[in-house]
């Protein structure tokens, strides 16, 4: 009965030199599944290769081995474009283009037609908590946590079935932070998305559930269930908390 | 008509080479620094003109055209050198991008002025094609240089621009559109801002030598016009080669952004 939307097998990735041989390596041999509707976290100290693994999820980065499977289907074998819209990667600081909120959600290639009606804009803007008045500002004006949800919502409206989030809260101030974890449990909960999020908020992690997978200098240290984690993890995750707090102050 | 050009002598041009000599003296009184460097530059200036003047005789009194193919290959040789070693970080593939880009550009401008405009015959004519090419190398030169120079300005600073519209599931070549529009644009206003003034601040270079040969100067503003034109059509032809080529490089077959070449 399980349903995989993502199975990573001995997934490896170095970047290559600019002559002769790849550079160190980023990721060693990671293994993990992600099932339809489920959520997973990446945490690990900074440099551990998190943000590199997301993005080999959607194949921004190219894994120098290992197969990354979404929906069943080597990613190989996919165009990459659909591929990204399936599984749409927000990433860690917001991009928005020029013009209107408007504008930077009915962003999309020219040859993906779909839904971009006043109503469903104003509808992607509330699943994020944003007011629909919002539409008519100049991306440029708003402010980072308005910013980010936008780049969430704009994900959003090209339907995919996972949402790949590159620490969603990491430039957030501590009530957007409660904001954009709270939009992103929700979606999980009410639109069935798979989520696979790096993070470094505790909050976010329980609240997402599912599993969590510890990575230190490219290795997994750990893949556990998020309900029962072992006293190392729940140490790493209160320093996480305190290391937050101290930023915030 | 042929007013007959002064002949420079040697004891001429000794005391041209007195104008570089005050500036020596400026560049002295001031502690500039710059006397060795103005010292090696007037004796390059020299040597190089000399080199060059001997050549182009040789050539101009051979007429053959392979001779003058040779002197356009070894031009384009030294161009494709020069606007690869302006760009501001090294890629693989740089020298057969910007020869190719140089190449296309100045062939086709070449041809239809030589060809279609001008109508020089034989199309060889070293007196036409030589000058003639040379001036649209240079600003095929300089402008793919300049283009290509943005280009690797505007990626290192909007690469995550240029990622997040791949994420949105653009294809590489949609996703870098901008970047190379605003590529573009910088290497094409300055040439249609010298349109704009042509003439009226300082009288162009090849403009000055026809009327100084003697040339009437209705005619030598005819050559003018045609030159600026071909010069336009040149930094459009080589910039745009060379900034979709080399955004090409940044790119993968898999719509990825090359981040390791940044």
């Amino acid at each position: 009965m399980s349903d995989p939307i993502f199975e990573i097998e001995h997934l490896s990735l170095a970047y290559p030199g600019r002559r002769g041989p790849p550079m160190a390596p980023i990721l060693k041999d990671v293994s993990f599944t992600v099932e339809r509707g489920g959520a997973l976290t990446l945490v690990g100290p900074s440099g551990s290769g998190k943000s590199s693994l997301l993005r080999c999820l959607n194949r921004l980065e190219e894994p120098t081995a290992g197969t990354v499977r979404f929906e069943g289907r080597d990613i190989q074998a996919l165009d990459p474009r659909r591929l990204r819209r399936g599984a749409a990667l927000v990433m860690q600081t917001p991009v928005v283009f020029e013009g209107t909120v408007r504008d930077n959600l009915r962003i999309r290639p020219a040859d993906v037609d779909g839904d971009l009606s006043e109503a469903r804009l104003g509808q992607a803007l509330a699943d994020v908590g944003l007011e629909g008045e919002l539409l008519d500002r100049d991306a440029a004006t708003l402010s980072g946590g308005e910013k980010q949800r936008v780049t969430i919502a704009r994900a959003l409206l090209g339907d995919p079935r996972a949402l790949l989030l590159d620490e969603p809260t990491s430039a957030l101030d501590p009530p957007n932070a409660a904001l954009v974890v709270e939009t992103v449990s929700r979606l999980r909960e009410t639109r069935g998305l798979s989520i696979v999020a790096v993070t470094h908020q505790p909050e976010l992690v329980r609240r997402l559930g599912g599993m969590l997978l510890y990575l230190v200098k490219g290795e997994m240290q750990a893949y556990e269930r998020v309900g029962d984690l072992d006293v190392r993890l729940q140490a790493f995750l209160a320093g996480e908390r305190a290391a937050g707090v101290a930023d915030a102050s | 008509m042929s007013a007959g050009v002064v002949d420079l002598t040697l004891w001429q041009l000794a005391l041209a080479l007195l104008l570089v000599a005050a500036v020596a003296i400026v560049s002295i009184r001031q502690v500039l620094g710059l006397e060795r460097d103005l010292l090696l530059g007037s004796i390059r200036t020299i040597v190089q003109l000399y080199g060059v003047g001997l050549i182009l005789a040789a050539v101009f009194a051979a007429a053959r055209w392979y001779w003058v193919v040779l002197i356009l290959v070894v031009m384009t040789g030294v161009a494709t050198h020069a606007a690869v070693s302006r760009l501001p970080k090294p890629i693989p593939g740089a020298y057969r991008i910007a020869a190719v880009s140089l190449f296309v550009s100045t062939g086709v401008t070449l041809a239809y002025v030589i060809g279609v405009v001008v109508q020089v015959g034989p199309w060889y004519e070293p007196q036409y094609i030589i000058p003639i090419a040379g001036m649209i190398l240079g600003s095929s030169m300089t402008s793919a240089a300049l283009a290509g120079d943005r280009l690797q300005g505007e990626l290192r600073v909007r690469a995550a621009e240029v990622e997040t519209r791949l994420a949105l599931g653009f294809s590489g070549r949609e996703a870098v559109q901008p970047l190379v529009r605003s590529a573009l644009r910088a290497a094409m206003i300055p040439v249609v801002n010298g349109m704009m003034t042509v003439g009226l601040v300082q009288l162009p270079g090849m403009m000055t030598g026809q009327i100084l040969a003697g040339s009437s100067p209705l005619l030598a503003i005819r050559y003018q016009i045609v030159v600026v034109f071909m010069q336009a059509a040149a930094t459009a032809l080589a910039s745009l080669f060379f900034v979709r080529l080399i955004a090409g490089r940044y790119l993968t077959p898999a719509h990825q952004l090359r981040r390791y070449l940044l």
